[in-house]
């Protein structure tokens, strides 16, 4: 039934009466769908590598949903990044939105985390909608200082009405999404679950910035004047990006809630988590939602690993590795990638002389 | 076509444009000249929404433009080019002319359509070879070219060039003058035109418009205006 064929320097597979192609040249490959793959059987590799090394499976594969996390967060960030123009330094008050929403919600009114889902979707959204005019009537500095204060509001929010949002202990009790009772299969299934939203995400935000809409984004981007002043409706687009984008970092949100089955502000709305949020994305590259995926995995990897390793040292240890390496890739870890293959300019004609 | 009355713009204690009254018809091509700091650039800022007059009203086909947002204004056909080349510059010269296209266009067209339209632009002022070259890589006459194409692409009625020889040498002045002349012929364009360099400019222009201090100081035939005592001392300064 599958008949491999060898033939003009690829690997041709037939199935059924389908053909597929695959060129033998590494420079042809299709990278994407390498990197799918091994994303997608990265727990597989760890349980291979847990039989020979000694780790514990389960704290790596915690590290990973936290990198999955990471990813949640910093995509839709960079979606908004590009399609606004500014810089958010509140990503995680959003976060905090959806887990709150979430939390409050299966506690006071026993809503499953499938109902929970569209809610903190939709109260992020909406929140976000209302803060959307920031996204025109400030831009640098300002943007960033309202973006930077609206989590310290919510976090002194928590602290005063602590009855409602329990302050530092959080919300305890609320229900997890898978609960089996063999441990390790209910982290692989989180891991599949944080690993989807996060390619959920991915390939939205691929699809909206290989369009029109992410093209006019691009333009906002480097200058929203000019932009103006060739009849782009720059408020049209900023308004629903920001609010969009907004609303899937309250997804990430509700995952947080119902993963570790209770969500205290104090833990999440910490500046330290900011930081390593738009560390995630600037290293990865300006713009690059593809290497902010990479990005999120080393840093996930170098938080648990300077745990480990420097005990109460490691926040330090951790910052300072990641200075060295702002300094040494600007352009991110695309950047490495991106270097070393055609620059991929706008699909040009051909035109054959003579 | 474009009529304007008593404009008026302050930047703090300073009267950038002062009373200005203008009628441009369809069909002209206006030299607008004046020495450093004359308002020029910023009466191009008003017309273009750049800027919001503090007194004074604009209309565009007798329609009151006044408080309209620039996308509003570039939609109903006025286009303008900027004093330094505002690119943007990680793109390539196509995709600077398909953005102005498909803000013209909205959704009525595809972005195969938009950039086959592009390509004509770009080919008109002879930059189809240098298509998929990056903005800011492109020398200075050529980023001058492209910034005209991308104002050309949004298919205006009203052209506002805003100093499309500074930096260039007289070879290639000679070359943007005559372009602009020609696009005016084929694309049936009204032109209002900033610019330092008189001498290409009063060759090339029907009408003159000499500002000093924010005011209208000479308005008439490139030969009358040249002659006009009032400019001279504009320029050169007073008698003593």
């Amino acid at each position: 039934m599958v008949k491999l064929e060898a033939r003009r320097g690829r690997l041709i597979i037939h199935f059924r009466n389908r053909k597929y192609e695959w060129v033998l040249e590494p420079r042809y490959w299709r990278n994407p769908i390498i990197g799918l793959i091994i994303w997608l059987l990265i727990p597989l590799i760890i349980l291979v590598v847990g039989q020979i090394v000694p780790i514990s499976i389960l704290s790596i594969l915690s590290t990973l949903i936290f990198a999955n996390i990471l990813c949640m967060l910093a995509i839709p960030l960079t979606l908004q990044i590009i399609g606004t123009g500014r810089v958010n330094f509140g990503p995680h008050f959003f976060a905090a939105i959806g887990g709150y929403t979430s939390a409050l919600l299966s506690k006071n009114f026993g809503l499953s985390p499938l109902a929970t889902l569209p809610a903190s979707f939709a109260i992020g959204t909406i929140i976000a909608l209302g803060l959307s005019p920031i996204t025109i009537i400030s831009r640098g500095l300002y943007f960033v200082l309202i973006t930077l204060l609206l989590p310290f509001i919510l976090l002194e929010l928590a602290y005063w009405q602590s009855e409602i949002f329990g302050a530092e202990t959080g919300i305890p009790g609320v229900p997890t999404i898978f609960h089996s009772g063999n441990v390790f299969q209910d982290v692989t299934l989180y891991f599949y679950l944080s690993l989807s939203l996060a390619l959920i995400f991915l390939f939205v935000s691929d699809r909206v910035l290989r369009s029109r809409y992410g093209f006019i984004m691009g333009v906002i981007n480097e200058d929203e004047e000019v932009a103006e002043t060739y009849g782009i409706n720059t408020a049209k687009v900023k308004i629903p990006t920001f609010t969009l984008t907004s609303g899937a970092m309250a997804i990430a949100g509700w995952f947080i809630a119902h993963y570790y089955g209770s969500f205290a502000g104090p833990a999440w709305l910490q500046p330290s988590f900011l930081i390593i949020i738009l560390l995630t994305t600037t290293l990865g590259g300006k713009g690059a939602i593809y290497g902010v995926v990479i990005s999120a995995y080393v840093i996930a990897v170098l938080r648990e690993a300077t745990r480990v390793l420097f005990g109460e040292l490691s926040i330090v240890v951790l910052f300072l590795i990641l200075l060295v390496l702002l300094y040494l890739l600007p352009e991110g870890f695309w950047g490495l990638y991106r270097k070393k293959r055609y620059r991929e300019y706008f699909p040009s004609i051909k035109i054959r002389r003579g | 076509m474009l009529d304007i009355k008593n404009l008026t713009r302050k930047f703090g204690g300073i009267v950038a444009v002062d009373d200005v009254t203008l009628k441009i018809e369809k069909g002209e091509i206006v030299g607008l000249i004046g020495p450093n700091g004359a308002g020029k650039t910023t009466l191009i800022n008003l017309i273009s929404g750049y800027y919001y007059p503090n007194e004074g009203k604009i209309f565009f086909n007798g329609k009151d433009i006044t408080r309209e947002r620039p996308f509003v204004r570039a939609r109903m056909g006025i286009a303008r080019t900027f004093q330094n080349p505002r690119l943007v510059g990680n793109m390539t010269a196509l995709m600077n002319v398909l953005y102005a296209i498909l803000g013209k266009e909205g959704g009525r067209i595809t972005l195969h359509e938009a950039s086959a339209e592009a390509m004509y632009y770009l080919d008109f002022f002879g930059l189809l070879k240098k298509r998929d070259v990056l903005a800011k890589d492109l020398p200075i006459y050529e980023m001058r070219l492209l910034e005209l194409a991308r104002a050309l692409a949004l298919k205006p009625k009203l052209l506002l060039i805003d100093e499309a020889m500074a930096g260039l040498n007289p070879a290639e002045a000679e070359r943007v003058s005559s372009l602009i002349s020609r696009i005016r012929e084929e694309f049936d364009l009204t032109i209002v035109w900033v610019e330092h360099v008189l001498r290409i400019l009063m060759r090339s222009v029907e009408r003159v418009v000499a500002m000093h201090y924010g005011k209208i100081i000479a308005d008439g035939r490139p030969e009358e205006v040249s002659k006009d005592k009032k400019v001279i001392e504009a320029y050169i300064g007073e008698e003593l």
